[in-house]
């Protein structure tokens, strides 16, 4: 019977071993394998402005319209693919995608776990409140007895931690919202740009609004760790941003105050 | 000429041994009654004649041909077991009709099958059932019970499905008729027309071997009682002389426990 | 946007995922009724190595969350063989599912089964080979239908426990109903921060799974001819 547990747990330290080395251990070229695959795979979720659907079906979106221009400079086409967001660092490693293109902020546990390209675009984590009772907390110290719902792994999270605040973790941001308007949490933490489109008069959450910026932050692009394929995104948004396409892309979305200079 | 001979017999499971050196003759036609206690080896005798256990020692003669020799070791095919089991019928204690079909077709069922394995049966096929169906029929009007051959076995009372069982083994015409306490599982009042099916077939000579705890229908229905204790065969005889005149200890025993109770 | 401009948006989106759902349910049903059946003989096997091993999968099966299942199966030939053989699209992550669909309840079909063989008394078998009858002539013709008899209650009980189940599969991007329901929330077409299809796809669950009970009371009562 020891002999039995022991071999299985050799067998699991193995495969453990071999999925960390993975991620590390890069030989080829990922830019290589993609042009050879002749397909750019990008991980995405429904997530407007960036990327969601139009009345047709195909992806749009700030970043659903930079991933496509960028596998046009590659050569290749684009395949979008929607993700659980949670399992983006296994859907890389796993190569069942090449990127991840969706509003990502660049938190430290992001950067260290892909190889991310610069940030191209600015954010904020916003605290959403019930509008009714917004007018309690005018500021952030105000709000130390609140709940906060955040997405689990999220910058919201990060920033609430970092205060000190009690926070309970939900699975996406959307998820947070439900928790304030069902009452469940006093508050949530979510994206700016997201609580511009989700939040306040003619939205689905009419009764409530965003109040306070905690921090600033940018969205990077996420690659596998060690691809050479960020550095070739980095030379993608330093022309695109040149040659005027980037700001018409963001113009067109209205996101255009928030890119950033490459 | 005997149409049953055994010589030799032994079983044991494990460390038991049930059987110990069994050794008897079956004439064509006649009726053997076994009697004994509980764990005397009976119903495993019975197991060991349809192939339901391989006998560990001694040989079995059916009509002269040799149909098993543990000595011989060879390992039959299935389908030399299957031929070689239909010299037996076997109507067990606790029936076991199949209970998804009526009392007809359990009659029949083992014969259609049987019928479909013949290379002729595809050109045939509705003459070949309609006289397997004839035949089932027959055998239930037999035992009485021509208007219950399209009830299934859970509309039945148990003697009237013990009736079936034994409408059921006669089907395929074995060569030897076993039952292994065909009426201990009944109650006490549907056991008369159980037995009087069965010496209904004694009448006609059907050869059988019948394991049962009634002394008195042993006594009239039997040719030869056989007594068995511990594995062995105590004491073997004309039915009469063995019930009512035992000349073993052992015997009057067993047999004192029955007139007392 | 009104409630009743939303309503076809949604209820579109809605039969999109529930297709997707029944898909996977009806392909693991196909896959694993049989299946189960050659695993439930397996764990029956005189050989003993191959019963041992048999058990051992069933085991494994059953002990370990489907959740962790449908993560190993769809991501550990990219993570470790570095060959991502179900591709990333909708359809990879369908063949995937089906797989550890299929295993998972192929294993606990197999119990159930077992317990149905083992349930039909030993006489039955005796019976059908003092008649000469053949072993699997005694398996279709006589233990078969009895064993069905009484595997219909808790097969019924587990197949409308895989119907819900089948919404686990969101863990590895399938986009089932319940993934269809939650995209309104954050925003899908025009349509964010909704919180009502979520629930309503309990509408379509209730209304599956009481088809499929009539379904089973159906066939109980086809069975009750006998006893």
């Amino acid at each position: 019977m020891k002999k039995i547990l022991a071999a299985a747990l050799a067998l699991t330290l193995t495969i453990g071993m071999t999925a960390c080395g993975s991620a590390k251990q890069s030989g080829e070229s990922d830019a290589e394998a993609v042009k050879a695959n002749g397909k750019l795979v990008v991980g995405i979720t429904d997530f407007a402005p960036m990327d969601y659907k139009d009345d047709a079906g195909n992806w749009i979106g700030f970043d659903a319209d930079l991933a496509t221009a960028f596998a046009d400079s590659l050569g290749v086409e684009v395949e979008f693919v929607e993700i659980d967001w949670d399992n983006k660092v296994l859907e890389l490693d796993s190569k069942s995608i090449d990127c991840v293109w969706n509003g990502m902020t660049l938190t430290d546990e992001v950067t260290s776990a892909m190889e991310c390209t610069n940030a191209y675009c600015n954010n904020a984590q916003m605290v959403i409140l019930p509008k009714d009772a917004a007018a309690n907390y005018p500021d952030v110290e105000s709000m130390k007895d609140l709940v906060f719902a955040v997405e689990a792994g999220s910058a919201g999270e990060e920033e609430v931690t970092a205060l000190g605040y009690n926070c309970t973790p939900v699975k996406a941001q959307a998820d947070a919202l439900m928790e304030v308007a069902a009452g469940t949490s006093d508050a949530a933490v979510i994206d700016a740009l997201m609580a511009a489109a989700m939040v306040g008069e003619g939205t689905g959450y009419d009764n409530l609004t965003y109040t306070v910026g905690l921090n600033e932050e940018k969205y990077g692009v996420g690659f596998r760790k060690g691809s050479d394929l960020a550095a070739l995104a980095n030379d993608f948004f330093k022309s695109a941003y040149e040659d005027g396409s980037m700001m018409a892309m963001a113009e067109k979305y209205g996101v255009s105050a928030s890119v950033i200079a490459q | 000429m005997a149409i049953l001979e055994v010589k030799g017999l032994k079983k044991t499971f494990g460390n038991t041994e049930v059987l110990k050196d069994i050794n008897f003759e079956l004439e064509q036609g006649k009726a053997l009654a076994v009697i004994g206690s509980s764990g005397s080896g009976k119903t495993t005798l019975l197991r060991c004649l349809n192939y339901l256990e391989t006998p560990t020692e001694g040989t079995i003669y059916v009509a002269g041909d040799k149909v098993f020799d543990a000595s011989e070791n060879i390992k039959l095919s299935e389908a030399d077991i299957r031929e070689r089991r239909l010299h037996f019928g076997l109507v067990f204690q606790s029936f076991n009709l199949f209970p998804q079909y009526t009392a007809l077709d359990n009659v029949c069922l083992a014969e259609t099958l049987k019928a479909k394995s013949m290379p002729d049966f595809a050109a045939n096929k509705a003459k070949i059932l309609a006289e397997i169906k004839e035949h089932g029929k027959e055998l239930l009007d037999m035992m009485g019970l021509s208007e219950r051959m399209n009830h299934y076995p859970h509309q039945l009372s148990g003697g009237q499905q013990q009736r079936v069982a034994i409408a059921r083994a006669l089907a395929l015409s074995p060569d030897i008729l076993c039952f292994d306490e065909p009426t201990s599982a009944l109650d006490p009042e549907l056991t008369g027309e159980v037995l009087k099916v069965i010496r209904s077939l004694a009448e006609k000579n059907t050869t059988m071997i019948i394991v049962t705890h009634e002394m008195a229908f042993a006594r009239d229905v039997a040719d030869t009682v056989m007594f068995m204790d511990g594995g062995n065969i105590v004491e073997m005889g004309p039915a009469n002389d063995v019930i009512n005149n035992p000349q073993e200890e052992r015997t009057k025993q067993f047999l004192s426990r029955y007139t007392e109770g | 946007m009104s409630f009743s401009e939303q309503f076809p948006i949604v209820l579109g989106s809605l039969n999109v995922g529930f297709l997707q759902t029944l898909r996977l349910f009806a392909i693991t049903l196909i896959g694993a009724i049989p299946l189960g059946l050659v695993i439930s003989f397996g764990s029956m096997s005189r050989i003993k190595p191959l019963r041992y091993l048999v058990k051992g999968i069933v085991w494994v099966v059953r002990g370990t969350p489907l959740m962790i299942q449908l993560l190993i199966i769809y991501y550990f030939p990219g993570l470790v063989l570095k060959n991502a053989i179900w591709g990333s699209g909708e359809m990879g992550r369908f063949f995937a599912s089906s797989v550890a669909f299929i295993i998972n309840y192929a294993c606990y079909f197999s119990e159930i089964y077992r317990g149905g063989i083992e349930g039909v008394s030993v006489g039955q078998r005796e019976a059908g080979l003092v008649l000469g009858m053949t072993k699997s002539q005694i398996f279709f013709k006589v233990i078969l239908l009895q064993m069905i008899k009484r595997i219909v209650p808790p097969m019924a009980n587990e197949i409308i426990t895989l119907v819900k189940d089948t919404s686990l599969a969101r863990i590895i991007a399938l986009q089932e109903i319940i993934w269809a329901g939650q995209s309104f929330l954050k925003g899908s077409q025009g349509i964010s921060g909704v919180i009502w299809p979520l629930f309503f796809t309990a509408v379509y669950y209730l209304l599956f799974t009481g088809v499929l009970t009539l379904l089973f009371g159906k066939i109980e009562k086809k069975l009750s001819f006998f006893k």
